[in-house]
């Protein structure tokens, strides 16, 4: 790193509960080499200027989801996002959007965790199996029809990205209600029909005005707002069933 | 300060606490159990784990390969009862993951399909793409979620057990939110912290990787095994050490240096087959490859990098890019936004990086600890599959098949204990509260956490690397010696309560200090070569008479730890040569007609 | 007593603060184009009820300057929620799977857009014939 001394700036929203009324800018002069991530700009803050500067991180390579954070006013993963692409400007950095700052770039995830909980994230079978039975059979189609929604790594952008949540936070939001469909996706599972009471409740798919930009921000791919649409035409063809068919829809 | 009482408490909400606490509820839905984690549970570091979990799947296969691979490839310091109920236990375990959800990687039919890796005899490795821990810890994690049982602590950071009457019966933990301490109380305690690799420099570890409950357990006078047995990856993004899995290398990729030569044939891993075979070059275990690497470098043949230092090339290119995006697309990923290299074009710089601590907590085969109530699973036990070099693939299932174990003999223990005198545990708790908060507290240091972190993870990689010296291991056992008490010196900026990380950073750097030492102290006083415990200073061969021993680690209060030397299980592999290629394959077929 | 005091953002003027949600609410505002054109075509749809001078009458003021300006903004800002529209169109759909592959977004809004541009070419090439 001290070969080339290169500097930039970093402004830091902080945020003490203890002793600030409210968030407030600071900046830092770090110095920088092309491979250091914003994250370990801020990891430097924390080793040499302060140590109260407080984020959430661990894995460094964009698989354990903790350090989300704003990036220039955008949701990103501070650990795969580089400060030599900013550079020479003035590089910002905040807590995510639509969540309660507990201090600095800590955010309150407790309700995002509730409502994970309550999606009833886990196989319901079709059809229990023993273990001396095996393993369920998958074809390629069945395995396609789910995949690409187990990828979430709950980071939480995509709620940093919804303005539909920050403006009701009650709503169960894009990667709670993508795990739900993942779920209700897979050929083991059969509770599809449980899930459909929250899909189509007052928190669930119908506070979604389909703005998009979830799946804009998601670094894994995993089409948030796809899953969180779908709901909504299996939602309203479930509400309809009910009318025609004593069989139809959830309940 | 609150106080919750528990049956089982879990410290640890990665893949291994969250199997066992899955086990508690299901062997007895009655019990309160508390599952404490410093970090929400998916995002503990068997999220970062790649190739895949390990177990015998194939007609062709059998649990004695996978016993006699596991065996080898650990040098011969395995417990042979234990590796036996691992193997056998294995594929059942996977099959459960797999009913839970675990969207395992299949084959056109649609069954679970199995990669080859390395030391492996068959192809027995259940992966996920890779991101197969990714897909474990959230099957898992999501799983949980089902039993009501589990009362999760969630950002809850543990500083301490509760021992009393000689049993193990709680913890005491930190909420990080308010920085307000809890007492948990439990007849059976389970560790499952993860590993400690994040004493040395470069590493594939994430931040958390610490150690903690290695040394919690260590304090309280339970041995820390193998300690010296600290495995290098053999393919690590350099300076930061991110993690290129084995399977890139199970899928057909090659390693090599800087003329285009797969230099693995000259390390007792050749001659070169026409396609890839079972333990023969790039598919030899991570102890012997890492290694190669080292002696590559001395000979000048390695690829000199203005920025990166000096590194090999992992060559995927011949694999395309469509196969890649299938089975390898994280680290495609990976290298396209950490690198900027296109891996169907361009070759990987890579070189040796710390990715696992073989050794641990001195566990039996119930996964208890010495001290009664006290159990340890996962990468901060040692239960004794690994021995001196895990295999790649063996530890994902060993959070399964243990983490079942431990959470059905702490329920068990559970069940049958006593009640605790909670007044005595109590004041034990404010104690210890008193203690950690003193910690904080405390004004006029001048040291800086970070600098301790740094000098102590360079000195381990001096020490402790690849190769080791007598000298140099001296050398780190007396910095290790000197940082501890530059340690009683320590400044921390941040003095308040919500969400102080500087302070429990402090806290775990104690951690740290003390596991390192447990480390270097254990590898100086194995004066042989085994499995990731290589000298170059007149013990460059295994000695079977003087240490085919497991080294513990006794903890000594402001002091070095104390070494002593322990038995290993043997049961159906006697000590031999260990040998991959085709002299593994010679070796194969003697042991086998001399069986006969 | 806990410390704790999270601290909630204001989310005043949240549209402004990202172009990506700018442009959403351009798009979604070029709705209200669509709904206003609605009732032009409903209020001719009267006239032609009230008999013919009414009808003709509807007709002449069609044809006036004014009127042709406002064609034009209309045509550029339908054409605008149209595109807008199949943009948005991929993630609304289940997948679309074709010969064991599923179809691409930029398929999806490829071929959302070619439909519009034959239907229009088509409705126009029938209006001149009548006329």
């Amino acid at each position: 790193m001290s070969e080339n001394h290169k500097i930039i700036e970093i402004e830091v929203l902080r945020y003490n509960p203890e002793s600030d009324d409210e968030p407030h800018l600071e900046v830092y002069k770090v110095p920088f080499s092309d491979d250091m991530s914003v994250l370990q700009g801020a990891q430097y803050i924390k080793d040499n200027f302060d140590g109260s500067l407080t984020f959430r991180w661990s894995c460094r390579m964009a698989i354990c989801g903790s350090c989300g954070m704003m990036i220039n006013g955008i949701p990103k993963l501070s650990c795969e996002t580089f400060l030599r692409d900013y550079y020479p400007s003035r590089i910002r950095i905040e807590a995510m959007a639509n969540f309660p700052i507990e201090k600095d770039l800590v955010v309150d995830l407790s309700g995002f965790i509730e409502k994970l909980e309550s999606i009833q994230p886990y196989i319901i079978a079709k059809e229990p199996r023993t273990l001396e039975q095996g393993e369920y059979l998958q074809t390629p189609e069945e395995f396609n029809r789910y995949i690409q929604f187990t990828s979430c790594i709950n980071c939480t952008l995509c709620y940093a990205a919804c303005p539909q949540f920050g403006l009701n936070p009650d709503f169960i939001g894009p990667a709670a209600i993508a795990l739900l469909h993942r779920y209700n996706m897979d050929s083991r599972d059969g509770a599809a029909a449980q899930r459909m009471e929250l899909v189509a409740s007052e928190e669930g798919v119908f506070n979604c005005s389909a703005v998009g930009y979830c799946s804009e921000v998601c670094p894994k791919h995993v089409d948030p707002a796809n899953a969180v649409n779908i709901n909504k035409t299996n939602a309203a063809k479930d509400y309809f069933l009910r009318f025609l068919s004593p069989k139809g829809g959830s309940k | 300060m609150e106080i919750f009482k528990a049956d089982v408490v879990i410290v640890g909400g990665g893949g291994a606490g969250l199997r066992a606490a899955i086990a508690v509820a299901e062997s007895d839905p009655a019990l309160k159990i508390a599952l404490v984690s410093k970090v929400y549970p998916m995002r503990s570091h068997t999220v970062a784990a790649e190739g895949g979990a390990a177990g015998v799947k194939k007609p062709s296969d059998s649990f004695d390969y996978h016993f006699h691979d596991t065996v080898g490839g650990g040098d011969w310091l395995c417990e042979q009862d234990v590796v036996e109920y691992f193997v056998e236990q294995a594929p059942v375990e996977l099959t459960q993951l797999e009913h839970w959800g675990c969207p395992w990687s299949r084959t056109e039919d649609g069954h679970v399909n199995v990669r080859a890796f390395g030391g492996m005899k068959i192809e027995r490795t259940w992966f996920a793409a890779d991101k197969s821990g990714f897909h474990i810890l959230h099957t898992l994690f999501q799983t949980s979620i089902k039993y009501p049982s589990i009362k999760r602590f969630d950002e809850h950071f543990c500083v301490d057990l509760l021992e009393e009457d000689g049993r193990c019966q709680g913890v005491v933990v930190i909420e990080m939110g308010t920085g307000e301490f809890s007492m948990i109380e439990a007849a059976s305690v389970i560790i499952a912290t993860g590993g400690a690799g994040r004493v040395f420099r470069e590493s594939t570890l994430g931040g958390i990787v610490t150690g903690d409950g290695m040394a919690l357990a260590y304090r309280h006078g339970v041995a820390l095994r193998d300690m010296e047995f600290v495995q290098y990856h053999p393919t690590c993004m350099p300076v930061t050490g991110l993690l290129f899995t084995e399977a890139c290398r199970g899928e057909g990729g090659f390693l090599v240096n800087k003329d285009g030569y797969r230099y693995l044939q000259d390390y007792g891993l050749g001659p070169l087959p026409d396609k890839p075979k079972n333990k023969y070059m790039e598919l030899g275990p991570r102890d012997r490859l890492s290694q190669a690497f080292f002696f590559e470098q001395q000979k000048g043949r390695t690829i000199e990098h203005p920025t990166l230092g000096s590194v090999v090339h992992l060559d995927l290119r011949h694999l395309g890019e469509a196969h890649l995006r299938e089975r390898l697309p994280l680290i495609y990923e990976m290298a396209e936004t950490f690198m900027g290299l296109d891996p169907a074009k361009d070759p990987i710089p890579v070189r040796p990086g710390v990715h696992y601590t073989m050794g641990g907590i001195k566990v039996d085969g119930n996964c208890a600890a010495s001290l009664p109530g006290l159990y340890a699973i996962g990468e901060c036990s040692s239960v004794g599959i690994h021995g001196a070099n895990r295999l790649g693939s063996n530890s994902l299932t060993e959070l399964l098949v243990f983490g079942k174990v431990a959470g059905v003999a702490a329920a068990k223990n559970a069940r049958s204990a006593a009640p605790g005198n909670s007044a005595s545990l109590l004041k034990q708790a404010q104690a210890i509260e008193q203690r950690v908060m003193a910690l904080k507290t405390r004004t006029g240091g001048t040291e800086r956490i970070a600098g301790i972190r740094k000098e102590m993870a360079q000195t381990m990689e001096d020490g402790c690397g690849i190769y080791r010296m007598q000298d140099t291991m001296q050398a780190t056992c007396d910095k290790l010696a000197e940082l501890r008490e530059r340690f009683k010196n320590i400044s921390i900026d941040d003095k308040s309560s919500v969400w102080n990380t500087d302070w429990l950073t402090a806290i775990e750097l104690d951690y740290q200090l003390d596991v390192a030492q447990s480390m270097a102290h254990s590898a100086i006083n194995r004066k042989e070569s085994r499995g990731a415990h290589q000298r170059l200073d007149g013990y460059e061969l295994r000695d079977d008479v003087a240490f085919l021993k497991h080294s513990e680690a006794y903890y000594v209060a402001g002091g070095a730890p104390r070494i002593v030397l322990g038995d290993v299980k043997i049961t159906k592999s006697q000590p031999a040569a260990r040998a991959y290629g085709a002299a593994g394959e010679k070796a194969d077929q003697e042991r086998k007609e001399s069986n006969v | 007593m806990s410390k704790r005091r999270p601290y909630v953002r204001s989310m005043d003027g949240w549209w402004r603060k990202n172009p990506f949600y700018v442009e959403y609410m351009i798009h979604e505002c070029t709705a209200l184009f669509v709904a206003a054109y609605a009732f032009v075509l409903l209020v001719g749809l009267v006239r032609l009820g009230q008999g013919e001078a009414a009808w003709n009458g509807w007709l002449d003021a069609l044809r006036s300057p004014v009127s042709v300006a406002f064609h034009v903004v209309f045509l550029a800002v339908i054409a605008y929620h149209t595109y807008t529209w199949f943009v948005i169109m991929p993630i609304t759909l289940p997948p679309i799977i074709i010969g064991g592959k599923t179809v691409g977004p930029g398929v999806i809004t490829g071929g959302g857009l070619l439909a519009a541009v034959v239907v229009s070419l088509v409705m126009l090439a029938l209006v001149w014939r009548i006329v």
